[in-house]
């Protein structure tokens, strides 16, 4: 081994606790970061999962500024003959008006979202049938309705067999009246979206709306989501734009307006995390600055019996070296048990979202990698003031 | 002509400038033969430390040349001065200064190690701690062992890498009478087995016995120069 790292691994080895201390700094700032991407990036993903889930599928297709007028039952079809398609289901969102008591007050005409879906297409491409609260099923029958947890409240609480009263207006501005039977009521973790919404049979909606055969969205889930931009292009390729003005998108395209904002949160917390890391890189600087300190008479010692200052150097940066090894390690094995504890107890986000936790292996070596680089960085000055040592004086005050 | 290893010429060392310039060194001159084994006496503040640095290499003069094996080190770099001190100088101070985080087999072969001259060095290492009676502490670490030890350590280390000459800085100065006395016959016998310079830096003369030459410094010049025939 070379002697510089011999004697830089010695140094700093044989203290404990600077060692400790300084290997700490940067595990915890590695923890933090680590804390950061479960909570916030796995908040991010749960987002997406159940965005995805519930709402736009992996792809989504709509017509531009219309419905789609192309028969659903071929399209849902013709996607489910692509390899990567797991199921496809058509949609139709629209609003109704409601007469609902909010904060003690009635509230007449209170809008509320209507979801069309296909019982039995739907059940395949999204998981909303899995939000109905117990007790209660998803919607069958053409007058069924499922409520959301928010619009069952507006209600005052009505239950599973009771009748609401829902005002439509169809395609023409015409006033439709409609009296529906409620089959359940769902509850989604952090309300994503369909707390707030009524979700009725798609035939009903249509010829409510006075729209028969029409679709607005269709949603494809993919059984490998990597696919997402191929089974997009594949779509688009074959009912090209100009002629049935379809509009395909990702998830990342279709769910762009919520994730957007969030995105830009997560780098701030990330920001956050990164300038913890810095703190930590001046823990190391002044952890380094003391050893410099204890072994001043040993650095005199070596520039007299002939090593140069850039030896003296080396001897501080591979200490630097084993500061921030062992620190990215401990930090490793700290922030990996924290995402498979938050992993294994399904961790949720202030009690009620489910974090979608993975193991980012990528975002682990790189923010190991940047602390190492940090804690090596953080011992160059004290490295380069250890090298303007003068060996008389060093070993006269050493 | 004579074979000096060590030439020292009208060297000034001023420390401070104008009204407040004290003269450490003033115009000293004296060489040393290869193989001589030579004191450098005087009392406390005398500058006989200074001189050692100077000749060490650890301290430029103000004025004046040191020549060492024949090289003005006056025209060295900073760089080129550490890898002259590597091969050219062996160092032994008064409190050993070996470094504690390191064995004592490491402590000896470090500057070998600096030199990039690994091969062999381990077991140079071993017969030199042998030959100070150091062959069971050479695993020990450098805190480990005692303070005769230590600095028989230190002098293995002063040789290993082969110098010109061995500069030692009270060499017993802080060490009990029985371990003064182990040093100061060990550092004899090495001058006369391996025909090695040593030039001591000591405040008691006396403890050396008979030596080819003794400096005496007095308030930074040299008093007198005595040499072999002329010592009792």
């Amino acid at each position: 081994m070379d002697y510089r790292a011999q004697i830089g691994i010695r140094f700093i080895t044989r203290r404990r606790g600077s060692l400790i201390a300084a290997s700490l700094a940067v595990a915890i700032a590695i923890l933090v970061v680590q804390v950061n991407s479960v909570i916030f990036q796995g908040l991010y993903d749960a987002i997406v999962r159940d965005q995805i889930n519930y709402r736009f599928g992996h792809v989504y297709i709509t017509r531009q500024e219309d419905f789609i007028t192309k028969s659903d039952f071929m399209l849902v079809n013709w996607l489910e003959r692509i390899p990567y398609v797991q199921a496809a289901a058509p949609r139709i969102d629209s609003a109704a008006s409601i007469n609902a008591t909010i904060g003690g007050k009635i509230v007449r005409d209170y809008s509320v979202p209507v979801i069309g879906v296909d019982p039995v297409l739907d059940r395949e491409a999204s998981t909303m049938y899995q939000t109905v609260a117990p007790g209660g099923q998803y919607v069958s029958y053409r007058d069924s309705v499922v409520v959301g947890a928010i619009v069952d409240r507006d209600l005052g609480y009505p239950q599973v067999g009771d009748t609401i009263k829902l005002k439509f207006k169809d395609q023409f501005g015409n006033d439709i009246l409609r009296r529906l039977t409620i089959v359940g009521i769902t509850a989604t973790a952090g309300s994503v979206g369909l707390d707030n919404s009524v979700i009725m049979n798609i035939d009903t909606l249509r010829e409510i709306l006075d729209r028969p055969h029409q679709t607005q969205s269709i949603l494809v889930k993919l059984s490998d989501p990597t696919k997402d931009t191929d089974v997009k292009d594949l779509f688009l390729a074959a009912f090209p734009s100009n002629a049935d003005k379809f509009k395909a998108q990702t998830i990342e395209e279709s769910a762009e307006q919520t994730l957007s904002g969030f995105r830009s949160g997560i780098a701030l917390i990330n920001l956050v995390g990164y300038f913890g890391m810095m703190s930590s890189a001046f823990a190391v600087v002044t952890i380094q600055m003391m050893q410099v300190t204890s072994k001043t008479r040993d650095i005199g010692v070596m520039r007299a019996i002939g090593a140069k200052r850039k030896d003296v150097l080396l001897v501080f940066i591979f200490q630097g070296m084993v500061i921030g090894a062992i620190g990215a390690g401990l930090g490793t094995v700290m922030g990996v048990t924290y995402t498979a504890y938050a992993k294994e107890t399904h961790m949720t986000f202030q009690g009620s979202l489910p974090l979608e936790v993975k193991y980012n292996w990528t975002s682990i070596m790189q923010t190991d990698i940047m602390a190492f680089v940090l804690a090596v960085i953080a011992s160059i000055y004290p490295a380069y003031k250890a090298t303007r040592l003068e060996p008389v004086e060093a070993m006269r005050v050493g | 002509m004579a074979d000096y290893v060590l030439e020292v010429k009208n060297v000034d060392k001023v420390y401070g400038q104008g009204d407040t310039e004290v003269y450490a060194l003033r115009n000293l001159s004296f060489s040393v033969k290869r193989g001589e084994f030579m004191l450098i006496v005087g009392s406390s503040g005398s500058g006989k430390s200074t001189l050692l640095n100077m000749i060490g290499l650890l301290d430029r003069p103000t004025r004046g040349k040191v020549i060492i094996d024949g090289v003005d080190t006056s025209e060295l770099n900073d760089n080129e001065l550490s890898t002259f001190r590597n091969s050219k100088l062996g160092f032994i101070f008064q409190f050993s200064n070996l470094l504690s985080d390191l064995t004592v087999l490491e402590n000896v072969t470090l500057p070998r190690k600096i030199q990039g001259t690994i091969q062999n060095s381990a077991d140079e290492a071993k017969t030199l701690l042998k030959t100070v009676g150091l062959e069971n502490q050479m695993h020990k670490f450098g805190n480990q062992i005692s303070g005769g030890q230590a600095q028989r350590v230190a002098i293995t280390r002063a040789l290993i890498a082969k110098p010109a000459v061995v500069l030692a800085d009270e060499p017993t100065g802080n060490l009990d009478s029985v371990s003064a006395e182990t040093t100061v016959q060990l550092l004899k016998s090495l001058n006369r087995k391996l025909y090695q310079t040593f030039i001591i830096v000591t405040h008691d003369r006396h403890q050396f016995g008979e030596v080819d030459k003794v400096v005496t410094i007095k308030d930074g010049r040299i008093l007198k120069e005595e040499m072999e025939a002329n010592l009792a």
